[in-house]
């Protein structure tokens, strides 16, 4: 378990995703794990990136002890065609292999923001078919985002409706409170979405409106907020309170891009981050007692 | 002549590969003459031997075996902790080997670099459950695919008949938890398989999916772990081979003569539907399934 003087919050199917946090990769993780987070999404980036390389990387995750929520983020992959779509298909590859390296059992994949690509239902669907059919023999599932942004799925409904049209077990869709509040998805919609096929929550707050996609853009890349500290805290708590009644029970990551953030020192940022999921855990989800799931074993 | 297709849809046919059978299963093992005595126990003999390679080719009836020295069981695995042989690859006659891989790689498939592969001869191959290899020969009927890369075993017969009347019935994947969707989209979209109903079953280990290859002949059973199992060993590999015999106990008689054991409890032990070999060699079983001739 968590251990330490944090150890009495509820709150272990909420993770931070090490993009919140300035600094190299093992002050992130032993930041997050001393906030008593017990998993992080973490980004590719940051693992090949890594001053001692992309080894020494894989090390600090494995013997931080964190359980891996994920692996972000492959972009603009669906709709290519031609060498493109190769190309796009090798870097997915990579991707993958990471994952199964990295122990992410979850690639995250945005909505495409290419000029290039064919937006046609069928064809993203086949495209993100084909991707999902290369994450099997590695035991990956792949969730679908719709960034707030994308070019022709901007919206969770939108990501979804592709993610049905492509039919693959292991190919589901990640949510983001972010782009969902920001481009002002009703909050009904989620009882459109099978929770089985929910892979991944993101929650970020933000301060102000972002109207536009450039404004979306700007807010989601920049200036995001824990849950509980930005200007949306009433509909990010209705939100997070559908997703669980609707039947949502995965995983929770904190995904806060935010250039404040990352020049803050690293242990602060993660006090936040364990404030926000204490009061996302308590206050809005209302847990008292240890999660019923805490101990999985199969029914 | 018009092509009916070019005027009504007819949709892709359900064997789009024209998959005939099983070619060869591929054992990588660092003990190959262990393995080559079990083999030989079950009926199998070596025909022949790799040009330059510690590879052998054994052969009963219709069945190929390859076992390869040079190939290991994935790092980390308890197979490769105890030198334990695994099932490295197998390989489907298909109508035509570059189409059915191309069309593979087209649909998601992670093709094999060729350097790995122990034929010298190009066989095209794409990665199957953990390591494992499936390749796809059309070069079957013809000629042998093992003429180019084997020499004959001196005085060994080229075509020894089966003692037992065995043949492939298929081959039996351990998987992960809830992975059963998984795999089956994979083998139904790459290979044309489809899912029997939940109650067809053969042998006498039926649990989990049994899927049946499109030209009828043999059958992938894909198995997760036990449920209720808290540390559950989520691995996935391809555990065992099973063989297609006309009359099994008659079968497992001669086999145990030739110094095969067999499981015999109370809750799993041979009977006219199946049996199941006793692990050798640190987990190597082989399973009988009863077929009609």
């Amino acid at each position: 378990m968590t251990g330490g003087a944090h150890a009495e919050g509820n709150f272990a199917d909420f993770g931070v995703d090490t993009v919140s946090f300035a600094g190299p990769l093992p002050g992130k993780l032993a930041a997050a794990r001393a906030a008593g987070f017990t998993q992080a999404m973490l980004s590719a980036r940051e693992l090949v990136d890594h001053a001692q390389g992309q080894e020494a990387a894989l090390q600090a995750v494995r013997a931080s002890g964190l359980r891996v929520t994920g692996l972000q983020v492959l972009r603009d992959f669906e709709g290519l065609s031609g060498p493109r779509h190769a190309y796009k298909v090798d870097v997915a590859q990579a991707m993958l292999e990471l994952c199964a390296r990295a122990g992410a059992k979850l690639l995250l994949v945005c909505s495409t923001t290419s000029p290039e690509a064919d937006t046609g239902i069928e064809t993203m669907a086949r495209d993100l078919r084909k991707l999902a059919m290369l994450a099997v023999p590695l035991g990956v599932k792949v969730a679908y985002e719709g960034l707030s942004w994308g070019r022709a799925i901007n919206e969770f409904p939108q990501a979804w409706d592709v993610v049905v049209e492509a039919d693959m077990p292991n190919l589901g869709i990640a949510l983001d409170s972010f782009h969902a509040l920001a481009a002002h998805t009703p909050i009904d919609d989620l009882d459109l979405l099978d929770p089985d096929k929910v892979f991944l929550v993101q929650l970020a707050d933000f301060m102000g409106e972002a109207r536009s996609g450039e404004e979306r853009l700007a807010a989601g890349c920049h200036f995001r907020v824990f849950p509980g500290e930005g200007m949306h805290g009433d509909a990010l708590a209705e939100w997070v309170k559908r997703l669980r009644a609707i039947g949502y029970r995965g995983d929770w990551s904190l995904e806060v891009f935010n250039d404040d953030y990352r020049q803050m020192p690293v242990t602060l940022v993660a006090e936040r981050a364990r404030r926000s999921a204490v009061w996302l855990g308590e206050t809005v989800l209302q847990r008292a007692v240890p999660l019923p799931h805490a101990m999985r074993r199969r029914p | 002549m018009t092509d009916i297709g070019d005027r009504e849809s007819l949709g892709e046919l359900p064997d789009p590969l024209g998959l005939a059978g099983i070619e060869f299963v591929e054992y990588a093992t660092a003990r190959p003459q262990a393995l080559g005595r079990l083999l030989e126990a079950l009926g199998f003999v070596a025909v022949a031997r790799h040009r330059s390679r510690e590879v052998t080719l054994y052969r009963q009836g219709p069945m190929n075996v390859v076992v390869n020295a040079h190939g290991r069981a994935p790092a980390g695995s308890p197979e490769e902790a105890h030198d334990a042989p695994v099932i490295a690859a197998f390989a489907l006659r298909v109508r035509d080997a570059a189409a059915a891989y191309q069309r593979a790689l087209d649909r998601g498939a992670w093709a094999v670099p060729v350097q790995v592969q122990p034929m010298e001869l190009h066989i095209p191959a794409i990665h199957g459950v953990a390591s494992s290899r499936i390749y796809f020969v059309d070069r079957w009927q013809e000629f042998s695919i093992y003429d180019v890369d084997f020499v004959p075993v001196p005085g060994a017969p080229r075509h020894p008949e089966s003692p037992a009347g065995l043949r492939w019935f298929g081959l039996v994947q351990y998987i992960g938890n809830d992975r059963t969707p998984d795999w089956t989209d994979f083998y139904e979209e790459l290979l044309g398989f489809r899912a029997l109903p939940d109650g067809q079953r053969f042998g006498i280990l039926p649990k989990g999916r049994v899927l049946q290859s499109p030209c009828g002949t043999f059958y992938l059973q894909l198995i997760e772990p036990e449920p209720g199992i808290l540390e559950v060993d989520d691995r996935e590999s391809l555990a065992r081979v099973a063989f297609g015999a006309p009359d099994v106990l008659k079968a497992v008689d001669l086999l145990r003569a030739r110094g095969v054991e067999f499981f015999e409890a109370e809750k799993l032990h041979s009977d006219v539907q199946g049996a199941l070999t006793k692990p050798a060699l640190h987990g190597v079983t082989f399973e009988l399934v009863r077929v009609p001739r």
